[in-house]
């Protein structure tokens, strides 16, 4: 079963089918038609020389009939050019005059007959076309019968029969072809609305949910499509909407009131139970934060002409982390590219990334270590730490939510690496993840660069 | 120095302007946007703490007003978004720094700190950490109330650290400051800088220390 891709492919394909039949059909018929006026003409020409052949009979005084042939009816007729021949006949069927050698009739005679008959009469490896003109003379009936044969037949009429194909049929495709052309081109420019709106359509996505696709200039018969897509657009962008809006308002009713817990908290005059409480409504902020952030990025929206300094982000993340690094003891360093390094996408969330894979470094990097990030000219961004380092087996478990390795380790949420995840996913960034010697990981996220 | 809180939560509001009294401001509290431009047009504060989500109207479009009416006042915008695409947003239209709850008190009073001790500001007395002050008048050091006596330079670098308490400040930060921004820098001179008040601050007996995060900056913390 043929299938075909696109419209103008199948129109093509038909059209030349269309084009082939039509041709043939019509080769034939005017073929047909050609040689249907060669037979009448013919005919016409044996009734016609029928006729003056009859004009030269005539009765003699005894009662019999007479043939004075002129010498130019003679040289017709004549053996010598052997073309064309004739014979009268009586009602009994009796030869009177023949200009055949035998002295025979052209046609076998028939009295019933009508006055003027079309025949055709094989002999030997001849065949003899002719007319059968009924007359009257005096009281005598006659048929005079004229005839041709067809193998010593007129060059030029025979001619054009057979090269009709040769000298006039191609006529007839390269007509069709202009014809098939100028279908194609209708219909390019029919669908060139068509391919404007997939264009539009093309930049569509999460970016710009505004935009939808022209009905005006769309066919008639397209555009109950084009609406419902577009109506399909207001239900998804409607969606996005609603999720966005959660979002902020979650965001908003969450933290609220942590604040205010979290105020009041650091006026409690208990120290240690201050410090306590603290730690408390911090580990709970922190996981609120990840949720909001995962909440958001499952609604986000990339701009396409987004771009990002991963150097300076990487920068901003360490200074960033630092103060927390080293309030547990551990060091932070950045080395690589002191020169801006251009990737596309959002400075925000590549930060959140970077700086998710820092806390999750800082967490599990031996006290007195250096957390460690790289940049790199081809918007390559790691962080290395000098952890235990992630076993083979738990390589695809680290980006699921909620996982952790030990559910009873504080400060820890599950969710950080799978923020990455996202967040990668989201910039066509790929995450690889290494052990390092003698020991520790090394987390890298490669971004999409841009020609600076 | 009063400072005006404009949080429609009431709790959150007096919470903070009780913490803030123990630090030594006087507050005054509004909830509403429009409220705040009224107060603002006729009173002067010294700061304003101004949260995004307030009940008629965004906190941003009442930043932008102050500050198309040229007014300096340092603002310190509280958010619960602090969403992915949130952050840049504030700052743009013209906050001085920001804070997403729940925050501190104390990263707050820090912050706003910061804000009144910059040029022009009105704070500009004494910074400490542990038993190092630094003086901003003046541009004194003391370790234990004992003025001591540095270079120009290491006293510009202390300076710089002393006013960013605990966060990081950046090689290029440091260089501008010392520097300017013309003039050719040797690569390795701030780090000579840094390592000599190291050094002297050690020597003195500070209980601090100059963290350097290398390819970063510089922070200074009270020693453990």
């Amino acid at each position: 079963m043929l299938r075909f891709k696109s419209i103008i492919s199948r129109i093509v394909f038909l059209h030349v089918v269309a084009v082939a039949i039509t041709s043939i059909l019509m080769s034939l018929a005017l073929s047909w038609l050609l040689s249907y006026e060669t037979e009448n003409i013919h005919h016409k020409a044996m009734q016609e020389q029928a006729a003056s052949v009859g004009e030269h009979l005539s009765l003699t005084s005894d009662g019999r009939l007479e043939l004075n042939l002129p010498l130019d009816l003679l040289g017709l007729y004549s053996q010598a050019y052997g073309r064309y021949s004739y014979a009268v006949i009586d009602d009994r069927g009796a030869v009177l005059f023949s200009s055949r050698e035998d002295h025979a009739a052209l046609f076998p005679g028939d009295s019933r007959s009508a006055p003027v008959e079309f025949l055709q009469q094989r002999r030997g490896n001849a065949t003899v076309s002719g007319a059968s003109v009924k007359k009257t003379i005096g009281d005598k009936t006659v048929w005079i019968q004229t005839g041709e044969d067809l193998a010593n037949r007129d060059v030029l009429i025979d001619d054009i029969v057979a090269n009709f194909y040769k000298k006039v049929g191609w006529i007839t495709l390269p007509i069709l072809l202009v014809l098939l052309m100028t279908d194609i081109a209708i219909f390019r420019r029919a669908l060139r609305p068509l391919r404007e709106a997939s264009e539009i359509a093309e930049g569509i996505g999460p970016a710009r949910p505004g935009v939808r696709l022209p009905t005006e200039e769309i066919p008639r018969e397209v555009r109950p499509l084009v609406s419902a897509v577009n109506q399909g657009l207001d239900r998804l962008e409607e969606g996005f909407r609603i999720q966005r809006d959660f979002t902020a308002d979650a965001a908003h009713e969450l933290r609220t009131p942590l604040s205010v817990l979290r105020s009041r908290i650091d006026l409690l005059d208990d120290q240690d139970m201050r410090q306590a409480l603290r730690q408390n409504v911090d580990g709970m902020a922190h996981i609120i934060g990840q949720l909001l952030d995962i909440a958001e990025l499952d609604a986000v929206v990339v701009h396409s002409d987004d771009k990002a300094d991963l150097q300076s982000v990487a920068t901003e993340v360490a200074e960033f982390v630092a103060p927390l690094a080293l309030a547990q003891g551990k060091d932070i360093a950045l080395s690589g590219a002191t020169e801006p390094v251009w990737v596309k996408g959002n400075p925000e969330m590549l930060g959140r990334a970077i700086r998710n894979l820092a806390e999750n470094a800082i967490n599990h990097t031996a006290a007195g270590s250096t957390v460690e990030f790289v940049v790199e000219g081809d918007g390559t961004v790691s962080v290395l730490d000098r952890g235990p380092g992630i076993g083979e087996d738990e390589r695809q478990l680290i980006f699921r939510r909620f996982w952790r390795r030990d559910r009873r380790k504080q400060g820890s949420t599950g969710l950080g690496l799978s923020i990455v995840q996202r967040i990668a996913e989201l910039h066509s960034a790929v995450i690889t993840v290494e052990n390092r010697k003698p020991n520790g990981a090394r987390f890298s996220l490669k971004f999409v660069p841009l020609k600076s | 120095m009063r400072l005006l809180i404009v949080e429609d939560n009431e709790e959150l509001a007096g919470l903070l302007a009780k913490g803030l009294k123990t630090a030594g401001y006087e507050c005054d509290v509004l909830s509403t946007v429009e409220d705040a431009r009224a107060v603002l047009s006729t009173t002067f504060y010294a700061a304003l703490i101004l949260d995004l989500g307030l009940p008629d109207g965004d906190g941003l479009e009442l930043l932008r007003e102050i500050r198309l009416r040229d007014n300096p006042i340092p603002v310190l915008v509280l958010t619960a978004r602090g969403g992915l695409h949130d952050r840049v947003h504030g700052l743009r239209s013209g906050a001085d720094d920001y804070l997403v709850k729940p925050f501190a008190l104390e990263e707050l009073i820090a912050r706003l700190e910061a804000q009144l001790r910059r040029p022009g500001q009105l704070l500009g007395s004494s910074l400490r950490i542990a038993n190092l002050a630094f003086d901003t008048q003046n541009r004194q050091a003391s370790i234990d109330d004992q003025p001591q006596v540095l270079s120009a330079r290491e006293t510009a670098v202390l300076e710089l650290l002393m006013r960013s308490k605990g966060r990081v400040v950046s090689k290029k930060q440091v260089e501008d400051h010392i520097f300017g921004h013309s003039g050719e820098v040797a690569s390795n001179a701030i780090e000579v800088y840094v390592h000599r008040l190291r050094k002297q601050l050690s020597e003195r007996g500070a209980r601090v220390q100059v963290h350097t995060i290398r390819g970063v900056g510089y922070l200074i913390a009270e020693e453990k």
